[in-house]
C-alpha cells in the first residue's frame, strides 16, 4: 500500500502539494477551491502591513516555457485579510499566511496577525523580485535575513517558513542565515524581462519581473539540491511543477513538500489530482511505500 | 502580444468606439481580448464583431480607454487572447438583455429573430438598439431620456419570456443580479456575463474571482443556474489591491 502524505515542520500533509504564493490565493473562497481540487495545503498571496494596489497591468506576460510576472505585491494590507483567511481555513487543512516587510519589526507585527487569524504556519517572502525595499532586496543581505528569522521564532508559536530567492551569488549563504526557520523554502521566480519588437518596449508596466513554470524547474532542483546538502534544512521545493515526475525530482533532491503555482495556468486546477495519481503509480511500480523513502535519495 | 493594423474606427457617440482590424482568428460570442496600450496599461475588452474583420467596441471610462478612443486608421493595437467561455449560441429563439457598455459583448448574438432590452443611464449612452430589428427592442432609460423610464428588469416585465429559448445578459453587476432575482423561477434558460477587476485574463491572479471560480478563464459567461449557487454575485467582490468590499446599490 503506497502512501503519499508527508510532514513539513510538523505539520501532516495529506500529500505532498500545496498551493504556491501568488497565484489564485486573494480570495478566500478560490483558496477553498484549490482546497477542495486536491492541494494539501495554500499558501496565501504576500500579505503587507498596508493596502497595495500593485502595478498597472500588464502584470502578467504568458511565455514559452512559463510566464513572468510583476504583480507589485498588490495586497488589501493584513487588517483587511481577515476575512479571507477565515473563509480558507474553514476548508479544514493547512493554510500558510505569506507575509513582506521592509524589516524584522514589520515581519513581526504581520507574523503575529497571521498567528491570531489561525495561520498554521507564515512563509516570509524575503524573495520577490520586483518590489524595490522588499523581498530579494531584503532577502539578499544574510544580516537582516537572521535578524528577521530569529525575531519571529523567539515570537511567534506557530512555524516560520523562510521562503528564498534565486537571485543572489550564493543562497547557501542565505540559507544559512536563515537557520532557525523551520523549513526553507526554494526557490522564487527568477528575475527576468521580455520586450514586444513590435511595440519595442518592455511589455511589463515594471518592466523586470519573475520567471515561473517550466522554464525554471532545473534551477529549482539544482537549488533544493545544494541547500539540501549544505544545511540539512527540511525544504518545500517549488519552481515549475507540472507532472509527478518533475515532483518526484524536487523530493529525490531533498524537498519533504512542494508548491504549485503556474500549472494551474499551464494545466488548470486538475493538476493536483492528475499528479496525485501519477505519484502513486510510480511509487508503487518503483516499490516505494511512502513519501520519506524518497526524500533526498539523490543527493550525494 | 499580438499586433494588428488598425483599419478603421467607428465613432459610436461622444465616448464610445468600435475599433476594427482583420485577424483570422476563431473568436466566439462572449469572449474577451487583453488589449494592451503601451505606456497605458492593458484592460479586458469584449469581442463586438466575431467574423474575420474583428471590432471591440470601446467606452470611456478611465485612463487607459480614453486614450484607447484616440487610437486612429493605421496605428497599431496589441492584444492577447481570445480568453473566456464563450456563449452557447445554439438557443435560437433569443432574448438579449444589456446594461450600458455590455450591450458590446452581446452584438455579435443579435440576428433578425432576435429580441432586445437596452439600457442606459441616458439616450446618448445606449448602445447598439439600432441593430434590432424593426420592432424587436425595447429601451429603457435610468432618467427616461429615451424607452421607458427605468432598469433593465422594467423593460424585461411586459415581455412573454415563455416564447424565448434563451435569455443573454450583461451588464453591471447589481442589473444583473435583479434579473436573476426576476426569472429564478420563470421557465426561461439565461446566461450571464460578468464583469470584475480583471488583470491577468489567463486564472492566475485571483482578482477577477468569484465563489472560487474565474471569470477570465470559467467565465465571464455563466448559466442561470451557476449564478444561484454563488454566494459573493451581487454581494461583494475584491477591489485591485484585492480588498474585499460590498457590490454598491444604484
Amino acid at each position: 500500500m503506497v502512501h503519499i502524505d508527508t510532514a513539513i515542520a510538523g505539520i501532516q500533509l495529506s500529500n505532498p502539494m500545496m498551493l504556491a504564493s501568488g497565484i489564485l490565493d486573494e480570495n478566500g473562497y478560490t483558496m477553498l477551491e484549490i482546497l477542495k481540487k486536491g492541494a494539501a495545503a495554500v499558501v496565501t498571496k504576500s500579505i503587507g502591513t498596508s493596502e497595495r494596489t500593485g502595478y498597472k497591468p500588464p502584470v502578467v506576460v504568458p511565455i514559452q516555457g512559463g510566464l513572468l510576472n510583476a504583480v507589485g505585491l498588490a495586497n488589501p494590507g493584513i487588517d483587511n485579510f481577515r476575512d479571507e483567511m477565515k473563509i480558507a481555513l474553514s476548508g479544514n487543512r493547512p493554510v500558510f499566511g505569506s507575509i513582506f516587510g521592509a524589516t524584522a519589526d514589520e515581519f513581526l507585527q504581520l507574523g503575529l496577525k497571521m498567528e491570531e487569524y489561525g495561520a498554521t504556519a507564515v512563509e516570509l517572502n524575503l524573495s520577490c523580485p520586483h518590489v524595490a525595499g522588499y523581498g530579494t532586496e531584503v532577502g539578499s543581505d544574510p544580516v537582516l535575513v537572521e535578524d528577521i528569522v530569529n525575531t519571529l521564532k523567539s515570537n511567534l508559536k506557530i512555524p516560520v517558513f523562510a521562503k528564498l530567492s534565486p537571485n543572489v551569488t550564493d543562497i547557501v549563504e542565505i540559507a544559512k542565515a536563515a537557520q532557525k526557520a523551520d523549513a526553507l523554502v526554494l526557490i522564487n521566480t527568477v528575475r527576468a524581462m521580455s520586450i514586444d519588437i513590435h511595440a519595442r518596449k518592455a511589455v511589463l508596466t515594471n518592466r523586470y519581473g519573475g520567471l515561473s513554470g517550466q522554464a525554471i524547474k532545473n534551477v529549482g532542483v539544482r537549488y533544493v539540491y545544494e541547500v539540501s546538502k549544505e544545511t540539512g534544512k527540511e525544504i518545500i521545493g517549488v519552481g515549475g511543477i507540472e507532472n509527478a515526475e518533475d515532483l518526484i525530482e524536487y523530493i529525490m533532491a531533498g524537498a519533504s513538500a512542494v508548491q504549485i503555482g503556474t500549472a494551474l495556468y499551464t494545466q488548470g486546477k486538475d493538476v493536483f489530482s492528475r499528479i496525485a495519481a501519477g505519484l502513486v503509480e510510480f511509487m508503487e511500480s518503483e516499490g516505494f511505500n511512502r513519501i520519506s523513502e524518497m526524500i533526498g535519495v539523490a543527493v550525494e | 502580444m499580438i499586433a494588428k493594423i488598425i483599419s478603421e474606427v467607428e465613432k459610436l457617440g461622444r465616448n464610445t468606439v468600435t475599433i476594427r482590424f482583420r485577424w483570422d482568428q476563431e473568436v466566439q460570442p462572449g469572449q474577451f481580448l487583453m488589449v494592451w496600450l503601451p505606456r497605458h496599461s492593458e484592460i479586458p475588452i469584449s469581442v463586438s464583431h466575431t467574423g474575420p474583420m474583428k471590432g471591440i467596441t470601446i467606452r470611456s471610462y478611465g485612463e487607459t480607454s480614453a486614450a484607447m478612443i484616440g487610437l486612429r486608421e493605421g496605428d497599431r493595437i496589441f492584444f492577447r487572447g481570445p480568453y473566456g467561455r464563450p456563449f452557447d449560441t445554439k438557443p435560437v429563439r433569443k432574448l438579449i438583455v444589456g446594461g450600458g457598455s455590455g450591450m458590446a459583448g452581446l452584438l455579435p448574438l443579435i440576428d433578425s429573430d432576435a429580441r432586445g432590452v437596452v439600457s442606459a443611464r441616458t439616450s446618448s449612452d445606449l448602445l447598439f438598439a439600432d441593430r434590432f430589428a424593426e420592432g424587436h427592442v425595447t429601451v429603457v432609460t435610468d432618467d427616461g431620456s429615451s424607452g421607458i423610464k427605468g432598469y433593465a428588469i422594467d423593460g424585461l416585465k411586459s415581455l412573454p419570456l415563455d416564447e424565448f429559448d434563451m435569455m443573454y445578459v450583461c451588464g453591471p453587476e447589481l442589473m444583473l443580479k435583479s434579473i436573476l432575482d426576476y426569472i429564478v423561477d420563470k421557465p426561461i434558460p439565461a446566461q450571464f456575463s460578468l464583469e470584475r477587476i480583471m488583470k491577468c485574463g489567463i486564472g492566475v491572479c485571483d482578482s477577477c474571482s468569484i465563489d472560487g471560480k474565474q471569470l477570465c478563464t470559467e467565465g465571464p459567461t455563466f448559466t442561470k443556474e451557476e449564478l444561484l449557487g454563488m454566494h459573493e454575485f451581487g454581494t461583494a467582490r475584491l477591489t485591485e489591491s484585492g480588498k474585499r468590499i460590498q457590490i454598491g446599490r444604484h
